[in-house]
């Protein structure tokens, strides 16, 4: 096998892949054993007619088409696992045939696109804003009322008027036009004052309202109205106010602590909102560090990424979403009809993440190998178990699948890439 | 003497007929009023080569059917023909 590499553009190489005749002989003759199963030629059972027979009935081009098929793609792979160590491939090959003549070497190009070269900007010491974790007592606080909220007992109240906040039980019947309409009546119904349920204006001129009270409500419909047909109509409702419920506030002591959580006294309660409201700001804040990270560096880096790179990236976001989907029960394909998206639109959301995305990795990728950053055995190790936690099963049954279906490696990779971005952020200077 | 394209119809081949070559062997449909003589000058005169050997025999047309017409398809003569040792018929070489 004789192969020359050209390159066509910056990230696109052509190999041309010439096959000694004796060699494609050979494909010719698998191929020959393939086909011949399948035609039928008169005066030989299937499978039986010499391929002289053959050949001179249906010409060579019967076993050239199967011969390819075979030889083509083993000839490629071979040339490109010689070739691993100057690029790696990332798009499919595109072929073209040049010499299939008999007596003569088989001869064929394939084009394709490969990893872009990486030339990495500064990456050491880089200026990384960290957020701050620290929580202040408001938060606290702010935590508490709404706890406070949502164990508040509602009352009823006689003889008062309305306030926001308050949960008032009402009849109404809407008109438009002094007719009546679809879903503009209802009876008996609870609603809670400043929760924005009903549309902009109906919740505000029932503040003051007493129960018993019976009360016209004119409101516009906003112009973008899910029913079209109301959209920027007004409309007169007529409200009977039933009750006014209030909300009672628990008092905030040990004993509203004890209702609420497993802690006896209000100080524990304080204590543990802190602790998680800390944790959830240091993921948080350890989250964006690293995102921030990565992009400094990838910012830094100048990278020419094929297209197809992103594409292919495109893809997998829209195969991951389509599979979040499906675990909650809903179809990808009626996901896109209810809500009249083309799956092009969502080709074109996902452009711009798939290219940060893209070059992230492969600036992690670049500085992964400047800096010597392996995976090592103990790292796959660790990354398996804690999977195998998550997933609540034996890390040795899990390592086995993993390397059954080969996945051992994109593993690696990933360990890889976060070790990169544990450099970077070791190298750099976070404020 | 008949004309030798008519004494010899076609070559059969067939999975017999394609392992007989190894003998030197070759298959014929022939003319039904043709006899060994003949098909042996036949041979003799249309390829150039020397006849050995010819065994005939005939086949008798098999029962067909197509739809409510039922008969016979025509019988028909077939010679083996063994040609000298060395000496080949083009008959299915490229």
């Amino acid at each position: 096998m004789k192969v020359t590499t050209e390159k066509l553009a910056k990230n696109k190489v052509q190999l041309t892949i010439e096959i000694a005749e004796e060699k494609f002989e050979e494909s010719l003759q698998r191929a020959y054993r393939i086909v011949i199963k399948k035609i039928n030629i008169p005066g030989f059972r299937k499978g039986k007619a010499p391929r002289k027979i053959l050949e001179q009935m249906y010409g060579r081009e019967i076993l050239l088409e199967e011969a390819l098929q075979d030889a083509v793609p083993k000839a490629y792979q071979e040339a490109v696992e010689e070739a691993k160590a100057e690029y790696t491939v990332v798009s499919n090959p595109e072929y073209e045939m040049v010499q299939t003549d008999k007596g003569q070497p088989f001869i064929f190009k394939a084009s394709f696109e490969i990893k872009p070269e990486v030339q990495l900007g500064q990456y050491k010491e880089l200026e990384i804003d960290k957020l701050p974790t620290e929580i202040k007592e408001e938060d606290i606080d702010a935590e508490i009322n709404k706890m406070q909220q949502r164990y508040a007992k509602l009352t009823v109240v006689e003889e008062v008027e309305a306030i926001e906040g308050d949960t008032v039980t009402i009849d109404f019947v809407g008109k438009i036009d002094d007719e009546a309409f679809e879903g503009g009546t209802g009876e008996d119904y609870p609603l809670e004052l400043g929760s924005h349920t009903f549309i902009p204006g109906f919740e505000e001129q029932l503040v003051g309202v007493k129960s018993g009270e019976i009360k016209e409500v004119s409101v516009t419909f906003p112009a973008e109205y899910q029913a079209e047909n109301l959209a920027g109509q007004e409309a007169i409702f007529t409200v009977t106010v039933r009750e006014i419920k209030r909300k009672e506030l628990a008092p905030l002591d040990d004993e509203f602590a004890k209702d609420v959580s497993e802690f006896a006294t209000l100080q524990e309660l304080r204590e543990d909102i802190a602790n998680k409201l800390k944790e959830a700001a240091e993921k948080k804040a350890e989250y964006e560090l690293r995102t921030a990270a990565v992009q400094k560096a990838a910012e830094n880096a100048e990278v020419e990424i094929p297209a197809v790179m992103i594409e292919n990236r495109v893809n997998q976001m829209i195969n991951d979403f389509a599979y979040r989907l499906a675990q909650q029960g809903i179809s990808f394909e009626k996901y896109l009809a209810s809500t009249n998206t083309q799956i092009e639109d969502l080709e074109k959301y996902y452009q711009k993440d798939a290219e940060t995305l893209v070059k992230a990795d492969l600036v992690l990728e670049e500085i992964a190998k400047a800096e010597g950053i392996k995976a090592t055995e103990e790292d796959v190790a660790k990354e398996i178990k804690k999977v195998a936690e998550h997933y609540k099963q034996e890390p040795e049954k899990l390592r086995e699948v993993l390397e059954k279906e080969g996945r051992i490696s994109s593993l690696e990779f990933g360990i890889m890439l976060d070790k990169a971005v544990d450099f970077i952020i070791e190298q750099a200077k976070v404020k | 003497m008949r004309n030798p394209h008519e004494v010899l119809l076609k070559p059969l081949v067939t999975e017999k007929a394609t392992d007989l070559l190894e003998s030197n062997k070759y298959i014929f449909k022939v003319d039904r009023n043709a006899n060994k003589i003949e098909i042996k000058h036949a041979i003799e005169s249309i390829f150039k080569v020397d006849v050995t050997d010819v065994k005939t025999m005939n086949v008798r047309g098999k029962y067909k059917r197509q739809g409510r017409f039922a008969g016979y398809a025509p019988d028909w003569k077939k010679a083996i023909v063994t040609i000298k040792s060395g000496q080949r018929l083009p008959i299915f070489e490229e």
